[in-house]
């Protein structure tokens, strides 16, 4: 009881301490000169109309490939917990029969919206993330709807290995060519799609890193509901 | 040519990518491919190394060509630079290592988390962004949950969930401070930070620069946020366990320095020294007294190790150029002489299945080169003239007692009087009890190592002059601030 009340006292006295300190921080107010930078060179500088896309991959593209490391840790990690010698689906009944036809039906509609919001991560609100994940709830759905199934893991782990390889090798291309690690050399150095600004060919190697990084997050996310859905087999280690 | 030090992040990211299309080559090979990957490494790092100490200047990294604060820089002087050699070749010995030591499936997935977590801390040492640095963090920490739990026992999971729990709460702390500092200057790179330290509200100063602390104390291992160590060192694998040790925590505890140093001129900087005074001399006290208890050498290495980071951050907290120095120079002398510590321990606990006192007895007789390993060791970190710890001691020491800070001295005499009874009671316990058993083959290439590091403590030991000369020029790094911002070729017009 003393235990719970010190903890009470003692989280609201961080509470006030903290609110005093937020109170003091001028939010929205107009200090935001990086920001004010992007906004004002993001056509010219990276030919994105979607800034928030050009800051992610762009400006902060070291940010970006971080952070597809730690989804790909978070994945070899479940994977790395989780794994047994013999696993096996363990669900009880299959899914219904509007379940198991909409899933079939809506798997390539699905995929190709997915892939339509990283392909236009630069144009419109989206990419690669929820690209991914988008995809991801295509194969979500047939695991759902079907007792047996599995996805191919032969094509899924290279296809993730793949795509993280083709960013870092973007980026090393970048560093050849531009002298900078992850330098947008198609854009800058080789000048392509200058007249395409606001259409699908342009923006440099943002569709490029894009689709690398739908395909790495898809193949992830569907490999933790994978690993995540399996249970050990009885007998087996 | 100086921007191809980004390999230094491409190359682990890159390798560890490629793991899942040779998985199907074998267990060894991809073990031996580990070896490979981070032997590259660590030729690059020594090139760095070599670059930044005989120019005398940083490399500074510009990710995508756009200058800071507009993008992200990688800032690898001295400090860096040193680090950063010492994580890829103790990243090595542990791949060599990880050849003998890791059995359990799946190895794929092991050598993945391996070079992720050797990135990450790599990373931390090397931005020069605050956000990048919470990335690089997460890296770190989500890779070491993982390797955490690895071996798939009660113990591991129990720990790893520990682990995770409170690295959640501690990446939570900090990206709040990392809200508040953005919200009030506008911008995340560390230089520039620096240069607007002034400029920002005291309160919010304060507020931010505690919730970076607390959130870091969880890598760097400060009481009351380190709870979960003891069983993460003593349940992971062992080589991880030595990463750990090595430079896991080391890369926190300079994380937060960096930080707290950046607002060198601000009020709220001698208030978070005395944080930082206070939770270090907690860490040792506790530290040391947990020690004395274990009966698990592991684990009581876990806690001396524990103790010897709240040194560092004491030595941090003092905060004069020669504190700095002896708390740089005792990062470095730390490193060294855990990895060889946990290594031998290690190796003891494959060899006879666990790292219990019981399997110590008579290892004199058993094991001779790996008691000797563990005796120099054990000599070393006690603080014995002639050895390295000796020195990282004596001038902390000596710091302290310049500002007269009389408390600190016999913290560190303490300290290491509580470390001669636990480390001599397990010298006594293996040359002069007699164990039961054979005398066993040891291995060609971890003795090599074991070997190499016993050289280096003693050479360090009695002739520190060298080493000495690298560290004062890292430390400088560290509190030189006004040198560090202006080394960052910050871009005109984005700032206030």
């Amino acid at each position: 009881m003393v235990k719970r009340v010190l903890a009470i006292i003692l989280i609201l006295i961080t509470g006030y301490w903290l609110a005093n300190a937020l109170a003091q921080v001028p939010f929205g107010a107009d200090k935001m000169l990086v920001g004010k930078y992007y906004l004002e060179n993001v056509k010219e500088q990276t030919g994105a109309v979607n800034a928030v896309t050009a800051v992610v991959v762009n400006y902060r593209g070291l940010d970006t490939l971080g952070e597809v490391t730690v989804l790909f840790i978070a994945a070899t990690g479940v994977a790395a917990l989780l794994w047994r010698k013999k696993r096996e689906r363990t669900a009880k009944s299959e899914g219904s029969v509007v379940l198991q036809t909409g899933s079939k039906l809506l798997l390539p509609f699905i995929m190709l919206f997915g892939a339509y919001i990283f392909i236009h991560g630069h144009l419109t609100p989206g990419g690669g993330f929820p690209g991914g994940a988008t995809i991801a709830t295509a194969f979500l759905m047939l695991y759902l709807a079907f007792r047996e199934y599995e996805i191919p893991h032969n094509v899924f782990e290279p296809l993730e290995g793949l795509a993280g390889m083709g960013y870092v090798a973007v980026g090393l291309i970048g560093l050849i060519i531009g002298g900078y690690f992850l330098f947008d050399w198609i854009w800058q150095t080789w000048q392509l799609g200058h007249a395409n600004i606001g259409r699908l060919f342009s923006a440099g190697f943002i569709p490029i890193i894009y689709t690398l990084i739908g395909l790495k997050v898809g193949t992830e996310l569907t490999g933790i509901v994978d690993n995540m859905v399996k249970e050990p087999k009885e007998g087996g280690q | 040519m100086m921007q191809y030090a980004s390999l230094l992040i491409a190359l682990p990211l890159f390798s560890a990518f490629l793991v899942p299309l040779i998985k199907r080559a074998g267990k060894k090979v991809i073990l031996y491919y580990l070896s490979l990957v981070t032997l590259i490494q660590t030729g690059i790092a020594a090139w760095v190394f070599k670059e930044v100490y005989t120019s005398g200047k940083p490399i500074i990294v510009i990710a995508g060509g756009f200058k800071p604060p507009v993008g992200i820089n990688l800032y690898i002087g001295h400090f860096a630079a040193l680090f950063i050699l010492i994580i890829a070749v103790v990243s090595f010995f542990m791949a060599v290592f990880s050849i003998k030591a890791i059995n359990v499936d799946p190895i794929d997935k092991y050598a993945m988390l391996f070079l992720l977590l050797m990135l990450g801390a790599t990373g931390m040492i090397a931005t020069g962004d605050i956000f990048n640095l919470f990335v690089f963090m997460e890296i770190t920490a989500i890779s070491a949950y993982a390797l955490t739990g690895y071996n798939k026992t009660g113990e591991a999971s129990e720990a790893a969930m520990k682990y995770i729990v409170l690295g959640g709460i501690g990446s939570s702390f900090f990206l709040v401070g990392i809200a508040l500092l953005y919200g009030s200057l506008g911008t995340l790179n560390l230089a520039q930070i620096a240069m607007l330290a002034s400029k920002i509200n005291p309160t919010v100063a304060q507020a931010a620069l505690a919730l970076l602390v607390f959130g870091l104390a969880v890598e760097a291992e400060l009481f009351p946020l380190n709870a979960w160590a003891p069983d993460a060192y003593q349940a992971s694998p062992h080589p991880v366990t030595v990463m750990f040790s090595a430079f896991v925590v080391k890369a926190g505890i300079y994380a937060m320095i960096r930080i707290v140093y950046l607002f060198k001129d601000t009020q709220a900087f001698m208030g978070i020294l005395n944080l930082l005074l206070i939770l270090g001399t907690l860490t040792v006290i506790i530290g040391e007294l947990s020690a004395l208890r274990q009966t698990n050498v592991k684990r009581m290495l876990a806690y001396s190790s524990i103790a010897q980071v709240g040194l560092i951050a004491v030595g941090f907290g003092v905060a004069t150029p020669q504190a700095v120095d002896a708390a740089v120079f005792h990062m470095l002398n730390h490193a060294i002489v855990k990895t060889l510590m946990f290594l031998a321990v290690g190796y003891v606990a494959v060899t006879f299945g666990s790292p219990h006192m019981e399997n110590f007895k008579g290892l004199g007789k058993r094991m001779p080169l790996t008691a000797f390993a563990i005796t120099v060791g054990a000599i070393s970190i006690v603080g014995i003239p002639l050895f390295n710890i000796f020195w990282s001691k004596f001038k902390l020491l000596l710091a302290a007692l310049q500002v007269g800070k009389t408390g600190i001295v016999a913290l560190i005499l303490g300290a290491s009087l509580v470390e001669a009874v636990y480390y001599f009671r397990l010298l006594h316990l293996m040359w002069f009890e007699d164990g039961k058993g054979e005398k066993i083959e040891e291995d060609l290439a971890l003795g090599i190592i074991m070997l190499l590091l016993v050289a280096l403590i003693v050479v360090i030991g009695v002739y520190p002059d060298f080493v000495w000369g690298i560290v004062q020029k890292a430390s400088a790094d560290l509190y030189n601030v006004a040198q560090y911002v202006k080394n960052v070729p910050l871009l005109q017009g984005v700032s206030p």
